[in-house]
């Protein structure tokens, strides 16, 4: 309970008759990789902002270290951000970047010359101090982005999709030096993205956000394996969303057929969505699978072969495959009833746990 | 392709032979001996004497030296304050009856400007002089000014702004340490043009002008009616010596800057490639 | 967020030059037009401005001056901006065109008094070839060519900077599906350069109606403008009302020229001398 750093309760914002944040609840503790993951206009950066102070929220408490910080302004918050387009200041080189925020707070010259050169190790770019901001690239950018707001040593740091411009190779090696840095420091980072790999990747914790609203949080397994809404599994990761009946508790009825399944505690005949990992779905020869299917299209994706194939009632299936699939070949699928993963329509997140925990009780 | 081009250069050397020749054409004959544009005789350097004894001519360029500098830093300040808020200006009609009353200035011609600042003058009681004229290049140099600033400040990305106050700088600090660093070279260049545009007017200065006070343009003028005088011709030589060095200079000091931050960038790009590979 | 007291030093002294320098004025010109030259109010200068003919004629004659001054010198200026767009060293070049325009105009005029006398440089040449002096000062002639020398650099810039922004590849592409070079000129660097020609018009036709001191210099009182007008009703025979009057129609002949060259571009456009 007293590790809990940064809290929303109950913050909702409004421009004029658009609702950008619903009823956001979140707590984030000390020392823990938290990501906000949603597509753009989900809200997620609107509470990155809210939390750093570049905006008044419209209802609701924002509270830092159990003060509400409502109306604290942003340069007195103790939380620092990395922006997107990393906002360094053009006219200053790294090092006096760098020591922007030192100076405001008077510190010595000694002392901040240290920090600065901490930092910039930090961040490893020891050597770089002299340069101009245009010299760089953008790798090179965002590490003194990270490095100047690191500096000031905050308790928790904001990261607004801090790798989306970089190309792929750079952004997965920035993806583990994030995560490594941030194990260092032993701070909180709130990061956002869209990018549902990176927060798969990086995160302790995830929030799914759609539409304003948080869908989903929890651990990056849980949040994979056992998505509360169409959203969500829909938006991690690859799925197949199959629309079905649950018969009674752990038999599921879909495509005409009954399964057996892991999940339990709904209705009798209620419809549900039933979701089917693509990667869970081995191929086997025709009959010989649960289902059959027949291979429409493949695409090779270098580990892996990414099948799509048609079911009797043109159900689209996608299959993750070690293998090449001959094209118009009827093939069968085989996966295991833990592979089933059964999601009522319209239920919350506090009402799936509550499910949950009837009948999955350690 | 080849034939082309020699055509292209021969004309752009036509158009350039054509915008240099008067200038040269004065350079030149400020070094006769004559005191006609005409016949050029022999050299001397007897009008650059002339000039440079002229007590009168000297305490003319000083004048227009002294309004031009006064009027242009004033301008800047007044200029930048009013970029500064009309970048703050949210409401899109306002913010655009603002532009559009600032470039009224800027596209008035110059005979309504000086006529209608002589009402205003007149009618307000100011005496015409140093002062009348102080005040409407004053007037006239700021919409420059404006628009020399507010590009900079509408590129400025909102981000630079939160990322300052996120570091802990108040809205003071954030105009002293970000914005102001950031406008500067829109603040240095709408300097320059005010300064310019103080230096090369006429008209305005010829209305709002009384007796007592005179500016090199009014001068030349003066004296042009009267006809020629080689004085006139040495002035110009000397001015645009002036003119020359000035733009030579901008010329290589820009240059270097580039070449240096390309070849900086190419450094640290190797870098990056030898520090991830 | 904290707005208030920020704001008000901002605006004070810019909206006081607003209110000062550029509203008062424009009123105090259109009010004086109301008045005669003994102080009393009167419509009668409007009257004889749309009455007596010698105005009409004078507001035709400066509007078809300004015409010629801005065709010629859009005549040369767009293929100098053309060319000047591929050719090497092209910020040398530019810089090069900018340079005249700091030497004061007035000078400008003053050499062309020079050049175009009975014994000056234009005849000397002319009289190589054995043929006799000609007058040249004093002439139409005269007035409209120093005019087009002076505002040509006013011309080549914004119509370079247009040339500048259009994308290399529009006319790769242009030559790709098939057109000439006179096509691709005339369907897409012409339409697409447009707007700096609007605003290079705009920098050149407005000043041109009212250049005073050329026609005084150079022109030698043949041609009166509108400019040269109310330079005489003001500084001369001190006809106030009348030359405001004038102004007032200059005002609205700056509007009219603004309007139809459309939204302007502030880039490579200097007011300067009338």
């Amino acid at each position: 309970m007293s590790n809990i750093i940064v809290e929303l309760k109950h913050v909702g914002k409004r421009y004029g008759d658009t609702q950008v944040l619903k009823d956001i609840n979140i707590e984030i503790e000390q020392g823990k990789f938290y990501t906000l993951l949603g597509p753009s206009g989900s809200g997620k950066t609107t509470i990155l902002r809210a939390i750093a102070g570049f905006l008044d929220v419209s209802e609701g408490e924002v509270l830092f270290d159990g003060k509400k910080i409502n109306d604290v302004p942003a340069n007195q918050r103790k939380v620092n951000t990395v922006f997107q387009d990393y906002a360094l200041f053009p006219h200053l080189n790294v090092f006096d970047n760098v020591a922007f925020g030192l100076r405001l707070h008077r510190m010595s010259k000694e002392t901040i010359q240290t920090k600065v050169t901490d930092a910039l190790k930090m961040v490893r770019l020891q050597g770089y101090a002299d340069r101009e901001i245009s010299e760089l690239s953008g790798g090179q950018q965002q590490r003194v982005a990270i490095a100047r707001a690191i500096v000031l040593e905050p308790q928790v740091l904001l990261l607004d999709e801090p790798l989306s411009a970089l190309d792929a190779k750079l952004r997965k090696d920035m993806q583990y030096e994030l995560r490594e840095l941030q194990e260092r420091l032993g701070i909180t980072f709130l990061f956002v993205t869209h990018d549902q790999e990176e927060a798969l990747a990086l995160s302790d914790e995830i929030f799914v956000m759609n539409d304003g609203q948080v869908q989903q949080s929890g651990t990056p397994v849980d949040i994979y394996d056992e998505p509360v809404n169409h959203f969500v599994a829909d938006f991690i990761g690859e799925s197949n969303i199959i629309p079905g009946h649950m018969i009674k508790d752990f038999l599921v009825e879909f495509n005409g057929k009954q399964f057996e399944c892991a999940d339990a505690g709904m209705r009798p005949n209620e419809p549900v969505e039933v979701v089917l990992r693509p990667e869970d779905l081995d191929i086997t020869a025709a009959d010989a699978g649960k289902v059959n299917v027949e291979v429409d299209t493949q695409l090779f994706r270098g580990d892996y072969y990414e099948i799509v194939a048609y079911d009797q009632l043109q159900n689209e299936w996608l299959i993750h495959s070690t293998n090449p699939a001959k094209d118009g070949e009827t093939v069968g699928l085989t996966f295991d009833p833990e592979d089933i993963h059964v999601m009522r329509l319209n239920e919350s997140e506090e009402e799936f746990d509550a499910r949950l925990e009837t009948y999955e009780g350690d | 392709m080849k034939r082309k081009f020699k055509w292209s250069y021969l004309y752009l050397i036509f158009v350039f032979i054509c915008l240099y020749v008067p200038i040269f054409y004065l350079v030149i004959y400020s070094f006769s001996t004559g005191d006609r544009m005409s016949n050029f005789s022999g050299f001397t350097w007897k009008h650059y004497a002339e000039l440079f004894a002229d007590t009168r001519m000297i305490q003319i360029v000083l004048d227009t030296l002294l309004v031009a500098l006064l009027s242009s830093l004033i301008a800047t300040i007044i200029g930048a304050l009013g970029a500064l808020a009309i970048d703050r200006t949210s409401r899109p009609v306002m913010k655009n009856t603002i532009l559009s009353l600032n470039n009224i200035l800027m596209v008035s011609p110059d005979v309504i400007i000086g006529a209608s600042f002589l009402i205003f003058y007149t009618a307000l009681k100011v005496p015409l002089g140093f002062w009348s004229v102080l005040m409407s290049h004053i007037a006239f140099s700021i919409p420059i000014v404006v628009l020399m600033i507010l590009p900079r400040l509408q590129e400025m990305s909102h981000s630079l702004l939160d990322a300052a106050r996120d570091l802990g700088a108040s809205n003071y600090q954030v105009l002293t340490r970000v914005i102001v660093p950031y406008i500067t070279p829109g603040i240095f260049s709408g300097f320059f043009m005010a300064f310019t545009y103080s230096l090369d007017d006429f008209a305005v200065t010829f209305f709002v002008t009384g007796n007592g006070f005179e500016t090199l343009a009014v001068e030349i003028y003066a004296r042009a009616r009267q006809g020629i005088s080689l004085e006139i011709n040495a002035l110009s030589g000397v001015m645009f010596v002036f003119a020359l060095l000035l733009v030579v200079g901008y010329y290589f000091l820009q240059r270097a800057g580039q070449s240096r931050r390309a070849k900086h960038k190419r450094e640290s790009e190797a870098l990056i490639n030898e520090t991830t590979h | 967020m904290k707005k208030s007291t920020t704001n008000v030093a901002f605006y004070t002294p810019y909206v006081m030059w607003l209110a000062l320098f550029v509203i008062a004025p424009m009123v105090l010109i259109v009010y004086q037009s109301f008045f005669d030259i003994s102080g009393h109010f009167t419509l009668a200068n409007y009257q004889t401005y749309f009455q007596s003919g010698t105005y009409i004629m004078m507001t035709i004659n400066s509007v078809w001056y300004a015409f010629l001054i801005t065709f010629a010198t859009l005549l040369i200026s767009y293929p100098t901006a053309y060319l000047l767009h591929y050719a090497k060293h092209k910020q040398l070049w530019l810089l090069l065109i900018i340079l005249p325009t700091w030497i004061n105009l007035l000078l400008k005029a003053y050499a062309f008094i020079g050049i175009f006398s009975q014994d000056g440089g234009v005849n000397s040449f002319l009289g190589m070839f054995g043929i006799a002096p000609q007058q040249f000062l004093f002439t139409d002639f005269s007035f409209i060519f120093v005019a087009a020398y002076i505002e040509i650099p006013f011309m080549i810039l914004p119509i370079f900077n247009a040339i500048e922004e259009l994308p290399e590849n529009l006319v790769n592409a242009s030559q790709d599906l098939g057109a000439k070079g006179w096509q691709t000129f005339t369907k897409v660097v012409w339409p697409l350069t447009i707007s700096g020609v609007k605003s290079g018009v705009q920098a050149v036709f407005i000043p041109s109606l009212s250049l005073f001191m050329l026609t005084r210099l150079i022109g030698g009182n043949r041609v009166i403008t509108l400019g040269t007008a109310i330079e005489e009703h003001f500084l001369t025979t001190m006809n106030w009302g009348m030359g405001s009057t004038i102004g007032v129609v200059l005002i609205v002949a700056m509007f009219i020229i603004m309007f139809l060259t459309g939204e302007r571009k502030k880039k490579g456009v200097r007011r300067h001398e009338a």
